[in-house]
């Protein structure tokens, strides 16, 4: 029997549709359709300015903004030949851990309520909400941000953030032992979870899998340590690795993440509060911040031209590893971009990870690679 | 002064009543009126819509119960817009509900479709006839009532499978297959500690196993039997962690998916009402009934309705428990729950059964003489 788990489906946490095959509880075959949420974002990109591809840089992961705004940041100011000031890299550099923790304590409070877990679901909620409060400190949103520019970031700190910050990275070390005697301390948990969704390493490298999942099986690949970007190379933290393989080993890693990525943003706040620095490059150039471009002084509309340029970033996205890359072939928009989403090639993969499984295992199993249909449909 | 119960006091309402109007009425009407049996009949109905009325305010009282402490639990507040505390928020939903268009998918078979939500909530609700609440609170005493209260207790995934069969949806299907299995499975090692709690009392009838409690509540002889019984009545009531027939997490909302407007509010007053007569089956059965320990002061044991007031209090703090663990605990799976409802609960409530024979045994022998005798 075949049972369509989405497009609307509390498994699916977003709009795609699991296609399952079952006999019984066990699940024989499975089938993920995406393409439910496609909006055209590589394409729209094309007809825009590239301070105006921000926006939908946010709405591409829309529990990870400040990440997918970092890729794009990053390719087209590589296209653009743009140097960042530091300080721009720093903030950039805790914005992007910031929506790390953000965006695992989402998964967190989504994953607990795929095993029936259903306090830890509002602790994780709650807990994000504080993270959410500091991005709008600073950036004025709280999901979608637009904060991120070309040169630079569009404004400093407020006074007293790196006190605020510091708070909340202490209370959330605090939430996260709490966290983990909720699960692991849990006999169910492990009962339900260990020895699930089982992915060898072997695999996840022959499928492209990255991030949590690759990490789960041993793998100790991480962008931020293997090909540092921003400030990353001068920041001191270590890579998160379990070797289950399986769900547990993917709780195990997120969880581990978390604690890393306080690491890094105490050490982050840190050197903000010790360096003081222009937050915006000064080679930008003219009118790349405006909407329209100006009018000249005989009415016409002046066009705008960029020294032609390629542009690629990778970065460790909240999922895994994100690519972009961005064609400027000289005009004021830019000739191509392309995204590359770890989730889809995570999700693409779902036959060799739930195949064998009960239907009552996928909503975990799928809970633990944390999907974010925005990205994958783009 | 005679123990209060509801049936005299209805009764002598409705008699008190009936010979008023009747010395009002001329002569046809005046003997009609004062005919024995229409006393009786009107008697047994107001003590019928009574129990009735308070046992479903008791239940919506018990869902507002668990909003509440469910919000605390998950550091926030429940209800707490519609009336004191949110007290009137349930009738609000159910009165949102009431209005609602009933709908059925165009494929369900509608016999079944109307039929399981209706069935389901009767065969719950007449378990507040069964249960004696208090002395003078049931019905009357029957020599067999907690075998009634079993055999209706477990109608229940007839009817759920029923329902889920004929809404014509996969998932509800998946969900009442789900149901029915579990159910029957955690049927057999309830009614094996039951037996247990049979031995010790020596009666089937609910009143005398509250009276047999006098000297000590049951659970402390039967505590294996206790476990087996809770972890059965969780599964009864598809609760976390056993609520699988309904895990929203992949069958989105399990049998009941179809059902919308009343037929689920329906479904949802009856879940409750079965939480409520589970939380009553354990308490009489092994927390003392309405009995306080006799060293509780008699200020607390001997004021009006007081039987009333512990035996709900008991009743609280026992879903109280599920609460908590609802609140805690993460769900198991399918082939988990039977195996262990087949492999372990049955050992359990079997040893359970040896354990009672032998505190029976035990009281016969000299040695331990200071134990109460048995009634009778």
């Amino acid at each position: 029997m075949w049972i369509n788990m989405g497009p609307q489906h509390p498994m699916t946490h977003g709009l795609w549709n699991l296609r399952v095959k079952i006999d019984g509880e066990l699940v024989l075959d499975v089938d993920p359709e995406m393409g439910y949420l496609h909006r055209g974002i590589e394409k729209i990109s094309e007809d825009r300015h590239y301070n105006e591809i921000i926006t939908l840089m946010d709405r591409t992961c829309y529990v990870a903004g400040m990440a997918w705004e970092h890729l794009f940041i990053q390719a087209a100011e590589h296209a653009l030949h743009i140097q960042v000031p530091e300080r721009a890299q720093w903030i950039r550099t805790m914005s992007e851990e910031f929506q790390r923790v953000a965006s695992h304590l989402m998964w967190y409070a989504a994953f607990v309520q795929d095993i029936g877990l259903m306090s830890p679901f509002l602790y994780g909620m709650r807990d994000r909400d504080l993270v959410l409060d500091l991005f709008q400190s600073y950036t004025g949103g709280r999901l979608t941000y637009e904060y991120m520019r070309v040169g630079g970031v569009r404004n400093d700190l407020p006074p007293g953030f790196t006190d605020q910050a510091r708070k909340v990275c202490d209370w959330l070390s605090d939430r996260f032992v709490e966290y983990d005697r909720l699960c692991l301390g849990s006999d169910i948990f492990h009962r339900r979870c260990d020895n699930l969704g089982v992915l060898k390493a072997s695999e996840c490298i022959r499928y492209g899998i990255t991030g949590p999942m690759l990490r789960s099986a041993g793998v100790a690949r991480d962008l931020r340590k293997d090909r540092p970007y921003a400030a990353y190379g001068q920041v001191d933290f270590e890579v998160a690795v379990a070797d289950g393989a399986d769900v547990t080993g993917r709780y195990l890693v997120r969880m581990e993440e978390l604690r890393q990525s306080l690491r890094i943003l105490r050490q982050t706040l840190d050197w903000l509060d010790r360096n003081a620095g222009p937050v915006m490059a000064e080679n930008v150039p003219r009118w790349m911040g405006a909407p329209y471009a100006p009018v000249g002084r005989e009415g016409y509309l002046l066009k705008r031209e960029y020294p032609k340029g390629v542009g690629f970033s990778a970065i460790e996205e909240p999922h895994g590893e994100a690519l972009a890359y961005v064609v400027n072939e000289g005009g004021e928009h830019p000739y191509r971009v392309k995204l590359k989403s770890p989730v889809f090639v995570n999700i693409a993969a779902a036959r060799q990870y739930l195949v064998g499984y009960r239907v009552a295992d996928i909503p975990p199993i799928m809970g633990s690679v944390d999907v974010c249909v925005g990205e994958v449909d783009r | 002064m005679a123990p209060l119960s509801l049936y005299g006091v209805s009764n002598s309402l409705v008699s008190t009543l009936l010979l008023h109007l009747a010395a009002v009425l001329p002569a046809p009407l005046s003997t009609l009126l004062s005919n024995g049996d229409l006393i009786l009949l009107l008697s047994v109905l107001v003590f019928c819509g009574t129990l009735l009325g308070a046992s479903l305010l008791n239940t919506i009282l018990l869902i507002w119960f668990e909003r509440k402490m469910l919000g605390r639990f998950m550091d926030r507040r429940g209800a707490m817009h519609v009336g004191y505390a949110g007290l009137l928020q349930n009738f609000a939903d159910g009165l949102k509900l009431f209005r609602k268009h009933t709908f059925r998918p165009q494929d369900a078979d509608p016999l079944g479709f109307f039929s399981a939500p209706t069935a389901y909530m009767v065969a719950s609700i007449v378990m507040f006839g069964i249960l004696p609440v208090s002395t003078g609170w049931s019905a009357g005493t029957l020599p067999l009532s907690l075998l009634l209260a079993l055999v209706v207790f477990s109608f229940a995934p007839l009817f759920i499978f029923l329902g889920a069969w004929s809404s014509a949806n996969k998932y509800s299907l998946i969900g009442g297959m789900r149901s029915a299995a579990q159910m029957i499975a955690y049927e057999v090692p309830i009614l094996l500690a039951v037996v247990a709690v049979v031995l010790l009392s020596g009666s089937f009838d609910l009143t005398t196993i509250v009276n047999e409690q006098r000297n000590y509540w049951f659970w402390g002889p039967l505590f294996l039997a206790l476990i087996v019984f809770v972890a059965g009545m969780l599964a009864e009531m598809e609760r976390i962690p056993f609520d699988l027939p309904e895990a929203e997490a992949e069958l989105v909302e399990g049998w009941n998916t179809e059902f919308g407007g009343m037929l689920f509010a329906f479904f949802m007053l009856a879940d409750y009402a079965r939480a409520l007569v589970g939380s009553y089956l354990i308490v009489l059965l092994f927390l003392g009934g309405w009995t306080l320990p006799s060293w509780v002061p008699a200020p607390l044991t001997n004021f009006p309705l007081a039987g009333i007031f512990w035996f709900q209090v008991k009743t609280y703090l026992v879903f109280g428990v599920f609460i908590w663990i609802r609140a805690s605990l993460p769900r198991v799976r399918t082939d988990q729950l039977l195996r262990v409802g087949w492999m372990r609960m049955i050992p359990l409530s079997l040893l359970s059964i040896v354990l009672a024979a032998l505190v029976v045994l035990a009281k016969c022998l000299p040695v331990f003489g200071c134990l109460p005798s048995m009634g009778s």
